[in-house]
C-alpha cells in the first residue's frame, strides 16, 4: 500500500490556479510590459533584449511563477558568476567558454525519447514546452570541485517528461545525451575523451520530485554556456550529472557509463550523490567555496536535501554513493 | 651585496632586468587580485597562477646551464641562483595562500598534506625548495664548497617532484604540464649527454639538434601511453593527431618547436660568434662562483 504524506508546499487541486486565467496572465504581463519596452526601445540594452527575444522564440514565456517550495540558505548568486563561470568541456576545459559557447545553435533543437518506452519518438524544445508544467525552483548547486551556487532554475520537473515518455516497466535507468557536433563545439573534436556527454539516474530518481529539466535561469531562457536549451538540475548530486544541452533520452535496463565516469571512475561515479564525509580521492568534499559571498560553508548530506531523496537509496551502503 | 651587480660589483643590467621580471608575474597575480579579475573564486585562481610560475620558475632555472653553454653567453649563470630562489619565494606564496584558503586552519592542512598523494608530493618539492634556497647565500655557496653542487643537485628530483604535482592536480586538460615534462626530458638529456660528450663544457651542436626531436618522441610516446591508460585512447590514433592541428597544437609539436628553436639560435651563434672567448672569460670567474 502507497502511504503518501503530504508535504506543507502541497496544495490541493482546488487551489490551483484555472487554466483560462494561467493562460492569460501572459497577455496580461505583455500589455504591461509593453509600455516600458517602446519607451526605452531606443536605449541600447531594450534593444539586446529585443533581440534576444527574436532569436529564441520561448523568450516570451519567462519568467515562470516561483514554487515556493524549494528554498534557500543563503542569498542567489549574482547571476553573472552562474553565466560566466562555467564547465562544459564541449567549448573549452577552463571556465571561461562563454563566448565560444555562443556558436551553439539551439533552433531547432530536436528532442529524442527512444529505448525502453512505450513508443519512440521526437519532439522539438518549444513543443515540448507547451506541454510542460513550467515554474521557477531555487536549488542550491553543488559542483565536485567544492563551489557552489544558488540558482533560480526555470524549467519543469522531470516526471513530467517520464509521463510523456512512458518508459516500459523494464526500464531501470534513463541515459541522456548531449548534442554532439564537433563543428560547433571544438572541445569534441578531442576524441581521446569519449564523446558525446553521457549522464544516467534510475527511474526512481528521475521521478522524483526534486528532479527538474530547466530550460532558462534568472526568469530568462538558459544562455548557451549553461546548457540551453535543455539541461538537468539535479540538486543533491555533483554538478557534473547535471548534463547540458540535452538531445536524447534513452531509457534501458543497463546502467549507463557516464562521461566522467568512463574517463575516471575512481573518481566520478554513477551516483555521485553529495556527502561531506566522502572525500574526492584528491580534495576534501567537508567544505565548499560559496560563490559570490566567498564564504567556506560546510557542505551538507545530499547537498541539504536528504528529506527527499536519502529513501532513494535506502538499505545501498558504501562510499561509491558520494563519488 | 645587491642582486643587480656582478661578481665584480658593478651593475649588471641582466641581472637587474631578470631580478625586476621575477617579480612581474607575482604583481600581475596580486593586481588581478586586487580589482577582482580572479573571480568568482579568487584564491583558487591566485594558488594556480603562483603555482604555474613556480614550475616556470625551476624550469627556467634548469635551462639555464644549457642555454649559455649552447648560446655562448656565460654570464646567464648570473642570474640562475636568482631564478631558483624566485621559484622558492613562488612556492612559499603558494602555500600560504593554500592555507589561506583553508580559513588558516593548520590541522586540516596537514591532514590534506598527509592524505592527498599530490598534495604530499607537492609538500616534499617545497621542503627541497626551501633547502636549496636557505644554502643559496654566498655564505653557504662558500662553506659547502663542493658539497653545495652535491646538495643543489637536488633540484633535478624536486623538478621532477613538481611537475608530478601539477600533472596529477590537473582534471582532465593535461596539455601544459606535459609540455614541462618534455622539456624537462630534454633538459636531462641535455645534461646525460654533456656529461658523456661535452668538450670543455661545450656539446656539439648536432647532439643538440638530435635531442629536440627525441625530447618530442618521448612526450607523443607519453602523452600517448597515458591516455591510453587513463582514457583507454587507441595509441595510434593520439600519436596521428600530433601530425594534425584537429586536436589543436599538440605538446609533442611545442617541445620539438622548442627544441629545433634552440638549436637553430645554437647555430646562428656559433656562425655569428665563433670565438669562445666568453667561456675564458668565465673560467677567471672567483672561486666561490657555483661551477655551472
Amino acid at each position: 500500500m502507497l502511504i503518501r504524506k503530504r508535504r506543507g508546499w502541497e496544495i490541493p487541486e482546488s487551489a490551483a490556479t484555472s487554466e483560462a486565467v494561467f493562460r492569460d496572465r501572459r497577455r496580461l504581463i505583455q500589455a504591461l510590459a509593453a509600455g516600458p519596452v517602446l519607451a526605452s526601445g531606443l536605449l541600447g540594452g531594450g534593444m539586446r533584449a529585443m533581440a534576444a527575444d527574436e532569436a529564441d522564440p520561448s523568450a516570451r514565456l519567462y519568467p515562470f511563477k516561483r514554487n515556493p517550495k524549494y528554498t534557500l540558505d543563503r542569498p542567489i548568486t549574482d547571476a553573472k558568476y552562474v553565466e560566466y563561470y562555467n564547465n562544459f568541456y564541449e567549448f573549452g576545459t577552463d571556465k571561461d567558454i562563454a563566448d565560444a559557447a555562443q556558436a551553439l545553435p539551439i533552433r531547432p533543437w530536436t528532442i529524442k525519447i527512444d529505448g525502453m518506452v512505450e513508443k519512440p519518438f521526437t519532439i522539438g524544445i518549444d513543443d515540448l514546452m507547451k506541454k510542460m508544467p513550467l515554474e521557477e525552483r531555487l536549488y542550491r548547486h553543488r559542483c565536485v570541485e567544492a563551489w557552489s551556487f544558488a540558482v533560480p532554475w526555470s524549467g519543469f520537473p522531470m516526471a513530467a517528461l517520464m509521463a510523456l515518455a512512458k518508459p516500459l516497466s523494464a526500464a531501470k535507468y534513463v541515459k541522456m545525451e548531449t548534442f554532439m557536433d564537433p563543428k560547433v563545439a571544438p572541445g569534441q573534436n578531442q576524441f581521446f575523451y569519449p564523446w558525446p556527454y553521457v549522464e544516467g539516474l534510475t527511474i526512481a530518481e528521475a521521478n522524483n520530485e526534486l528532479t527538474f529539466l530547466v530550460t532558462g535561469m534568472y526568469g530568462k531562457p538558459e544562455p548557451k554556456q549553461d546548457g540551453a536549451p535543455l539541461r538537468l538540475a539535479v540538486p543533491w548530486k555533483y554538478g557534473f550529472k547535471s548534463i547540458k544541452s540535452i538531445v536524447r533520452f534513452e531509457f534501458t535496463d543497463k546502467r549507463p557509463v557516464s562521461y566522467w565516469e568512463a574517463l575516471q571512475s575512481d573518481e566520478y561515479g554513477f551516483w555521485a550523490n553529495v556527502n561531506p564525509a566522502v572525500p574526492h580521492p584528491r580534495w576534501s568534499q567537508a567544505s565548499e567555496r560559496e560563490i559570490g559571498t566567498d564564504k567556506r560553508v560546510p557542505t551538507l548530506i545530499y547537498n541539504g536535501y536528504g528529506e527527499y531523496v536519502a529513501q532513494l537509496y535506502a538499505g545501498m551502503k558504501g562510499d561509491q554513493l558520494f563519488r | 651585496m645587491y642582486p643587480w651587480y656582478d661578481y665584480q660589483r658593478r651593475l649588471s643590467p641582466l641581472k637587474l632586468a631578470v631580478f625586476i621580471a621575477l617579480f612581474v608575474p607575482g604583481l600581475w597575480t596580486a593586481a588581478a587580485f586586487a580589482i577582482g579579475a580572479l573571480e568568482p573564486r579568487p584564491l583558487t585562481a591566485a594558488i594556480h597562477h603562483i603555482g604555474l610560475w613556480t614550475i616556470r620558475f625551476i624550469i627556467i632555472a634548469l635551462a639555464i646551464t644549457p642555454l649559455k653553454a649552447i648560446l655562448s653567453w656565460p654570464r646567464l649563470i648570473l642570474v640562475r641562483r636568482m631564478v631558483g630562489v624566485a621559484a622558492c619565494a613562488y612556492v612559499l606564496i603558494h602555500f600560504s595562500l593554500y592555507v589561506t584558503d583553508e580559513a588558516f586552519n593548520l590541522a586540516t592542512v596537514a591532514h590534506e598534506i598527509l592524505v592527498r598523494i599530490y598534495l604530499t608530493i607537492g609538500f616534499t618539492a617545497l621542503v627541497g625548495l626551501c633547502v636549496l634556497a636557505a644554502t643559496s647565500t654566498d655564505g653557504m655557496v662558500r662553506r659547502l664548497g663542493r658539497r653545495w653542487q652535491q646538495l643543489h643537485r637536488l633540484v633535478y628530483p624536486i623538478a621532477l617532484l613538481a611537475l608530478i604535482h601539477y600533472f596529477m592536480q590537473s582534471k582532465l586538460d593535461v596539455w601544459e604540464p606535459t609540455i614541462f615534462f618534455g622539456i624537462y626530458g630534454w633538459l636531462m638529456g641535455y645534461r646525460l649527454l654533456a656529461a658523456r660528450f661535452a668538450v670543455r663544457g661545450w656539446l656539439p651542436l648536432y647532439w643538440v639538434a638530435a635531442l629536440g626531436p627525441v625530447a618530442a618522441a618521448l612526450t607523443a610516446l607519453g602523452e600517448a601511453a597515458y591516455f591510453h591508460l587513463a582514457f583507454h585512447a587507441p595509441l595510434l590514433r593520439v600519436v596521428a593527431a600530433d601530425f594534425s592541428l584537429q586536436t589543436g597544437v599538440r605538446p609533442a609539436v611545442v617541445v620539438l618547436a622548442l627544441g629545433l628553436a634552440v638549436a637553430l639560435a645554437g647555430a646562428v651563434r656559433a656562425v655569428t660568434m665563433p670565438a669562445p672567448k666568453g667561456r675564458t672569460r668565465f673560467a677567471r670567474l672567483p672561486a666561490s662562483q657555483p661551477p655551472a
